[in-house]
């Protein structure tokens, strides 16, 4: 069976006062569906934009990238934003509410570009605002919650579309070490459900939850660990 | 995205900037509101030039003195007495394309009535004046053919006269003294207001004859000189009679070529053209001057528009990394200029609609809103929205994701 995402080769070159300096060098990681994967490194290690393309947020500068069958190197950007919104769910550092919308707001957002009719769209949101635990907080707006309870709000979000991949920049990074714990365990429910989340980190514990920690410096993979 | 699903997120994006959302709006507001005013001002002006004309009378024509010409320099119209009481009676005998005739002289000579007096407009006219400008007495009656003939000392006044030496009580019957002839009033005419000539009201109405006789003096050179002399053709023969009256006039000057005419010759319709291009180069104006604030408030929408792109280029980044479009982020950003212009629009074609009543209440001014200028203006609104709004527009959608989920 074919991985989930399928990574070769792949180069990110960018082009500085006439140097060429390579964020990732002649890259190849396959990742199977359903896997619990880590990927951790300093800053300036290049995980930063190993998540932007395998996000597809970025485009690689050579390599190729196969999503779920997908190959990521011919699609438009209008398609790149097809593939985030209907196959990827994001979780930032800083969470990226939408200060201005409401919780439930912020969820169906997803669902507004994917075109999900209205009644279906709040139904679904309920759904995930329950499952991370935050059904009586629907009408809250970011500000009105702590950090822990909009990092779950962007958690809602990112599985609003029902995505194969959860993609988590620094997770952790914004909060204390109890919320955190939570957090790592709501994505071990997740992956129970059968979805791949992939998380960013420079944080030895938050990787610990992973099942497979893959170390990178200077734009390689320097060690791939599966854990038992 | 649906029309009302983008409305809605544009609506968010304005209501999440209040003060500076109606600031902008507030610049349309006023531009709209000054086309809307300034164009039922334009409009206003136009009709009543044409009800004055209109107003003249009916198929009328009026023949003017031509000018002095000397090698080119020209002494400007009615500088020379080209035109005598001969004319008029010969228009009359010979122009059977001409219904009417009248002849007109004006004058402005001191009148008495007991303790009062003023310096008013006398003119010398012809019995068939009321019918033929459509000014008829309000109480008792014009002077006569016979009152003409006879050279009788009558007078018919105007109503702003009757205020001013009659202190407004009835003047038919009385005395008035015209530069120290004795005249007896035997009508007042109705009231009809001031047109391009001067004030209608204030002006004295006798017999040419008795002018000629008592009041105006003969020239010696010219005889009984006329200033203008009014003509009705009849119905639907206006040109005809121009052409005839043009004609005869030549014949009785001695004129061989029309560039010596020493007339001028003017029909109704060009009196009315020329009222109209002149209130039209008015409207114009108006209408240009108000489309300068319209660009203004145009302008407030972009700026306002680039500052909100710049301002919330975090959140163009997360709705691109939750799956935005290109034309998701275009349409929000265009609908948000749009909505704010629409909305100055609405507000401002009410206020414009208030002000050109008010404007048209203090009555100096007769205001004219039409429909079209009110459709007009909604146009003009949604196409501002759309123009100054589709670059800030352009440039959110345009944005990078990663270039702008990083700023902060």
């Amino acid at each position: 069976m074919a991985s989930l995402i399928d990574l070769r080769s792949i180069n990110r070159v960018y082009e500085m006062g006439g140097e060429s300096l390579y964020a990732l060098k002649n890259l190849t990681l396959s990742i199977d569906t359903g896997s619990y994967v880590a990927i951790m490194g300093t800053s300036g290690s290049g995980k930063s934009t190993l998540m932007n393309i395998v996000g597809c947020l970025d485009r690689p500068t050579s390599g190729s990238y196969s999503l779920d069958g997908v190959d990521i190197l011919r699609c438009s950007d209008d398609q790149l934003a097809e593939v985030r919104n209907a196959k990827i769910g994001f979780v930032f550092q800083q969470f990226n509410l939408l200060a201005s919308m409401t919780a439930i707001d912020n969820v169906m957002l997803p669902m507004v570009y994917a075109g999900v009719p209205k009644v279906e769209r709040y139904n679904r949101a309920v759904q995930v605002l329950e499952q991370v635990g935050l059904g009586s907080r629907l009408y809250h707006r970011p500000n009105q919650l702590s950090g822990g309870q909009q990092q779950r709000v962007s958690i809602a979000r990112a599985l609003a579309n029902k995505p194969s991949i959860l993609l988590a920049d620094e997770p952790t990074g914004a909060l204390d070490s109890h919320t955190a714990e939570d957090t790592m365990h709501l994505f071990n429910e997740l992956v129970s459900h059968g979805i791949t989340v992939i998380v960013v980190t420079h944080d030895q514990d938050t990787a610990d939850h992973a099942r497979r920690i893959v170390r990178m410096r200077d734009g390689e993979i320097v060690d791939d660990t599966v854990c038992s | 995205m649906g029309l009302a699903e983008l409305f809605l997120i544009a609506w968010q994006g304005i209501l999440s900037n209040r003060l500076r959302s109606s600031l902008t709006v507030l610049g349309i507001v006023i531009g709209i509101a000054s086309v809307i005013t300034l164009m039922g001002i334009g409009e206003g002006a136009k009709l009543e030039a044409e009800k004055q004309v209109q107003a003249l009378g009916v198929n009328l024509i009026y023949i003017r003195p031509g000018s002095i010409g000397t090698s080119g320099v020209s002494m400007g119209q009615g500088t020379a007495p080209t035109l005598t009481y001969e004319d008029v009676l010969a228009i009359k005998e010979n122009c059977p394309a001409a219904e009417d005739v009248a002849a007109q002289y004006t004058s402005s000579l001191q009148i008495q009535a007991g303790e009062k007096n003023t310096l008013t407009t006398v003119v010398g006219t012809d019995p068939s004046f009321p019918d033929i400008r459509n000014f008829h007495t309000a109480q008792g009656r014009f002077f006569t053919v016979q009152e003409a003939n006879d050279s009788a000392r009558v007078c018919v006044v105007g109503d702003g006269v009757v205020e001013d030496v009659f202190s407004g009580a009835s003047a038919v019957g009385k005395k008035l003294l015209i530069r120290g002839e004795l005249f007896t009033v035997v009508g007042v005419m109705e009231h009809k207001g001031a047109n391009a000539t001067g004030d209608q009201d204030d002006q004295v109405f006798i017999p040419i004859q008795t002018g000629y006789s008592t009041l105006f003096g003969l020239n010696l050179v010219s005889g009984r000189a006329v200033k203008s002399i009014l003509v009705q053709a009849k119905a639907g023969e206006d040109l005809q009679a121009q052409f005839q009256i043009t004609n005869l006039l030549r014949l009785r000057h001695n004129i061989q070529s029309p560039d010596g005419d020493d007339f001028t010759i003017r029909t109704q319709m060009d009196i009315l053209q020329t009222a109209q291009s002149i209130t039209g180069v008015f409207a114009l104006l108006l209408g240009a001057t108000a489309s300068i604030s319209l660009l203004v408030g145009g302008i407030g929408i972009m700026n306002i528009m680039l500052v909100s792109v710049t301002e919330r280029t975090r959140e163009i980044g997360i709705r691109k990394a939750i799956g935005a479009k290109y034309r998701d982020i275009l349409m929000q950003f265009v609908f948000e200029a749009i909505v704010l212009s629409l909305t100055g629009g609405i507000f401002g074609i009410l206020l414009g609609l208030g002000s050109a009543y008010w404007v048209g209440s203090l009555g100096q001014w007769t205001t004219v809103v039409t429909p079209s200028s009110v459709v007009l203006s909604f146009l003009v609104s949604l196409a501002i929205g759309l123009f100054f709004g589709i670059y800030p527009a352009r440039k959110a959608a345009l944005l990078d994701p990663i270039v702008a989920l990083r700023s902060e």
